[in-house]
């Protein structure tokens, strides 16, 4: 195992790499995919991210071709069909990583160090690697050899997402960075920008930025409020219903697409527009719960961030790797035996108003753990765009993961790293929130506030709103979705 | 047999979810009757069809006698199956790629009659599909599994809307033999847009629109019958064709060269060949029509010229000039094309209002993602005068009805005069009176001497004059 990158470097540098991050303008993009044409660019990983870029970066004109071990090969295993039926020539990777210009590394975190190792002595020299995600980078060290110019090219967005938006004529948001160390001839952002042409990303929205400010945001977000927050919720509001006396197959289709509806909302306008989807009274109760929450998870939202900065989080995880997963399996197993995971939902209706009415608390989570999350990064350096991204954007797409096969389907279909940072916080902030929970009733989860008078208090309305709107993580988030708008806007 | 169906819908009024709703329908669908729904796109056909398997919501009236198991095919069942397929697809925030539920699966958990869901596979000939994952089915094979899903359910009702759109020749008249034993045990409700092709087993035909049954009438009555057929037949004669953009930005093509050349190409997977060696030329106002059964990869030969099917790559396919596979973007090759496909239209999910659509033809997208010129917005308004749309421009396309969209569709394809149009059964779902605007529409395009179309159809009353050249495939 390497060192740490990050904790190589000295306060300055690590200050001045957390705080890279910038909106990119579509003038910015002239040169298309010009830097990469004729190029031979050739992805190592054929998953749902490997083979939608890669049929993307075809579509754009450029030479795309897939390298697999020669194990998949000769038992045509499932990444192999992939690329070969989508007519992508394949090879292994003696045959093809000499040749290649480009090597795009698409495989899974847990598997960077063994790839990169394998390819970096067959790279050309002067080529180029690219990543998606810059642990490797940051976490494990890699040193990745001196001629060798090092990018990462990260849509924000699932795969299938990333090849459906390009056919539209449209593409999804990308974070593009340079790896300083390496880029011996400067032509590492050119090359990052035509990737980010080639997949579609800069319709859509680029944000520059850099490995370390991916890898300490992303890692904060996803473990918070992304699927840890949303985990801890859900479990702790199931059981809270079933205590009250509330339909178990309700309160299982409650929670299930409660997440995804709610988080729906909060895509179009921000924690604003999701907090005004309840009634005055609701919405003050559900501020009121969140800024209880919010005093009590600041400590543990604060280790995480901490954790992630100093490396303790990815070094105990690399423990877990080299011990064969055990605690990752272990709490996955546990997972799937929680009431919550084990309850169907049942086949009442519930209309999208019904989730925000008898969600109350489940809308509260949610602010709390984005607020939360975006406080947390900004106050560690990192850029407000970056952690809008990381904490918000990212939401409603693992909401919707839940909504398909609850708890199951989010942990099996993110990554192994952001599965074993969740469980992390779902052991810490379950316990945390006991207390907390003891006292709240069926009106703020499963049965709504069922008032005949729903009037209010017109300063503390103006308060609470006040409150709500000023908080940053909405300026940034409607400055950003401006952006996005103003390119869809005719949609 | 259970107990004869009699279902009575006393003024009955239904909402759909504010999007469209039905008023005051009186209809009472009597034992050993078979009724047609029939009536102009977007009268409200399907959403009678759809109120008689529980659809929408009831705000006045009573309607009573609905047997619980009521068999339904349509296309926003089907759309609604395909949805719910796509939705696996989607699980993949890091890296896994879902196939979906396979035939077998689907056609096992959906049917309660094993025997004859086997025999109707068998018939249908989808035996050599049924490990297949559903989505990966073509459009009349989609249409086929949603058949056997209901017909082997033992259904006390069967409700279809349009069951023989999409299919092919041999196996409609297969469904249609079928569908005449059915009739004698089962009542059969039906909608049709092209009253011509109802079977002979139904008994009485209810006229639809604006939400209304505005006439009904008995098949045995011939003076009712009459009255109700002259109003399917009001004549295009004076359609217009809207003019291009006269901003065409379009590189011109040399005239003496083939517009397409594929040479010997093949579309195969790891597990099956769609099609192999099959070489073919397209010139320059030359049109043609292709023709081939269900599954003969119709669509997919369209989308390797397209750009469309990923296996365009390994194939040699020289496309306006471009040999594929020689750093050519897709968006260079889609300038030169205009498109319409029902593929297309279960990708156009995208929630835009009409005249967006219908300029989103321009810049080859799904959904508009760039600013409109003056011309082009005027242009787009011509073609939904043409349409009949032009109080609508503003309403979002995903509320539109079946039909609507397909004629919006077809509108996106013709606007900007492409050098090749393809029209893969462009009619599917049109009412009588659209069928011919757009026929008469592909016939003046044929005319003007700078579009060369590419025509799939499976009705034969669908000729367009001027399309004399003619591909079967799977022969």
């Amino acid at each position: 195992m390497g060192t740490n990158y990050f904790n190589t470097l000295s306060l300055r540098e690590q200050l001045e790499q957390l705080g890279k991050c910038r909106f990119m303008h579509l003038d910015e993009f002239t040169d298309g995919v010009d830097a990469l044409k004729g190029k031979k660019m050739v992805v190592i990983g054929c998953g749902a991210q490997g083979l939608n870029q890669g049929l993307n970066l075809r579509d754009s004109g450029l030479d795309v071709s897939y390298a697999l071990r020669a194990e998949a090969i000769s038992e045509k295993r499932q990444s192999w069909k992939n690329a070969t039926d989508n007519g992508f020539t394949v090879g292994t990777y003696e045959d093809l990583i000499p040749t290649a210009d480009v090597v795009l590394n698409l495989t899974p975190d847990k598997q960077h160090t063994a790839v990169v190792n394998a390819v970096m002595p067959m790279m050309k020299k002067g080529s180029c690697l690219s990543y998606s995600h810059g642990f490797n980078i940051v976490e494990e060290g890699m040193q990745v050899r001196e001629d060798i110019t090092v990018i990462m090219v990260a849509p924000k967005c699932p795969g299938s997402e990333v090849r459906a938006e390009y056919v539209r004529g449209f593409g999804v948001p990308t974070l593009i960075a340079v790896h300083e160390n390496n880029d011996p001839n400067g032509e590492g952002l050119a090359l990052a920008k035509a990737y980010a042409v080639g997949t579609g990303g800069h319709k859509a929205g680029v944000l520059m930025s850099s490995f370390i400010a991916e890898v300490k945001s992303d890692l904060m977000g996803e473990q918070t409020i992304l699927c840890g927050m949303l985990q801890t919720g859900s479990l702790l509001c199931f059981d809270k219903m079933i205590e009250e006396g509330i339909d178990a197959g309700y309160a299982a289709k409650l929670i299930q697409f409660g997440w995804e509806t709610v988080t729906e909302a909060l895509k179009y306008g921000g924690v604003t527009n999701m907090m005004d989807r309840l009634s005055n009274p609701a919405k003050i109760r559900a501020f009121e719960l969140a800024e209880e929450m919010k005093d009590i998870m600041r400590p543990l939202y604060h280790k995480h961030q901490d954790d992630i900065m100093t490396g303790h989080f990815s070094a105990t995880m690399m423990a877990d790797w080299a011990n064969d997963d055990k605690e990752l399996l272990g709490w996955r197993a546990d997972t799937a035996e929680t009431a919550f995971e084990k309850t169907d939902a049942g086949d009442m209706e519930i209309s999208e108003q019904e989730y925000f009415d008898n969600g109350i608390l489940m809308v509260a989570m949610v602010k709390a753990g984005v607020e939360l999350a975006f406080e947390t990064m900004t106050d560690a350096g990192i850029i407000a765009d970056s952690a809008y991204y990381e904490s918000l954007h990212e939401t409603p797409l693992i909401a919707n993961t839940i909504a398909r096969k609850k708890l199951y389907e989010m942990n099996a279909t993110i990554s192994d790293t952001a599965e074993y940072g969740c469980y992390l916080y779902n052991h810490a902030c379950v316990p945390l929130l006991q207390d907390f929970m003891k006292p709240l009733k069926s009106d703020v989860i499963g049965k709504g506030l069922q008032l005949n008078d729903t009037s209010v208090d017109n300063a503390r309305l103006i308060e609470v709103n006040e409150a709500i709107r000023s908080h940053p993580v909405e300026a940034i988030g409607a400055e950003l979705r401006g952006h996005m708008a103003d390119m869809k806007r005719i949609v | 047999m259970t107990s004869p169906v009699e279902i009575t819908l006393d003024s009955v009024s239904v909402d759909f979810d504010g999007r469209f709703s039905l008023t005051e329908i009186d209809w009472r669908i009597a034992p050993q009757q078979h009724w047609l729904i029939a009536g102009p796109n977007g009268a409200g056909k399907s959403a009678l069809a759809a109120v008689l398997a529980g659809a929408g919501e009831i705000t006045a009236g009573e309607l009573s006698g609905l047997p619980a198991n009521v068999g339904l095919v349509s296309y926003e069942a089907q759309a609604a199956l395909i949805a719910e397929e796509l939705k696996k697809d989607d699980a993949d925030i890091l890296d896994v790629i879902s196939e979906g539920t396979s035939v077998q699966e689907l056609i096992k958990r959906d049917t309660t009659d094993a025997t004859l869901a086997a025999e109707l596979v068998e018939q249908f000939g989808l035996t050599p599909l049924l490990n297949r994952a559903f989505r990966k089915l073509s459009t009349g094979e989609t249409r086929k599994v949603m058949l056997i899903r209901a017909l082997a359910s033992e259904p006390s009702l069967l409700v279809l809307d349009e069951p023989f759109d999409g299919l092919d020749v041999k196996t409609h008249a297969m469904l249609d033999k079928h569908l005449h034993q059915v009739a004698a045990t089962t009542p059969i409700v039906m909608v049709l847009n092209r009253v011509g092709e109802r079977p002979s087993f139904i008994t009485h035909v209810a006229w639809v629109e604006a939400g209304r049954i505005a006439q009904s009438a008995a098949c045995a009555d011939a003076a009712s019958m009459d009255e109700l057929v002259q109003l399917f037949h009001i004549k295009h004669s004076q359609v217009a064709l809207p003019d291009p953009d006269p901003i065409d930005r379009l590189p011109v093509l040399d005239a003496s060269q083939p517009l397409v050349t594929l040479t010997d190409v093949s579309i195969k997977y790891s597990d099956n060949v769609v099609f192999e060696n099959l070489s073919w030329q397209i010139n320059p106002a030359e049109h043609w029509q292709l023709t081939g059964p269900n599954g003969s990869g119709k669509t997919c030969l369209l989308s390797l010229i397209t750009g469309d099917h990923p296996q365009c790559y390994v194939n040699n396919i020289k496309v306006f000039g471009y040999q594929r596979g020689n750093g050519e973007s897709i968006w260079e090759i889609k300038r030169f094309i205009g498109y319409v496909s029902t593929q297309l239209q279960w990708e156009y999910r995208v929630s835009t209002a009409l005249r967006n659509v219908i300029i989103s033809g321009f810049h080859d997208s799904i959904g508009l993602y760039a600013k409109p010129s003056d011309v082009q917005k005027a242009i787009a308004d011509q073609w939904l005068d043409v349409l009949g749309m032009s109080e609508r421009a503003n309403e979002s396309f995903t509320q539109c009805s079946y039909g609507d969209k397909r004629l919006l569709l077809i509108a996106r394809a013709m606007v900007k005069h492409p050098p090749l149009l393809i029209l893969d059964e462009p009619c599917l779902g049109l009412d009588d009176m659209n069928r011919e605007l757009v026929l008469a529409l592909i016939e003046k395009i044929c005319a003007s001497g700078k579009t060369t179309v590419l025509y799939v159809n499976h009705h034969a009353e669908d000729k367009v004059p001027g399309i004399d050249k003619h591909l079967a495939l799977g022969q």
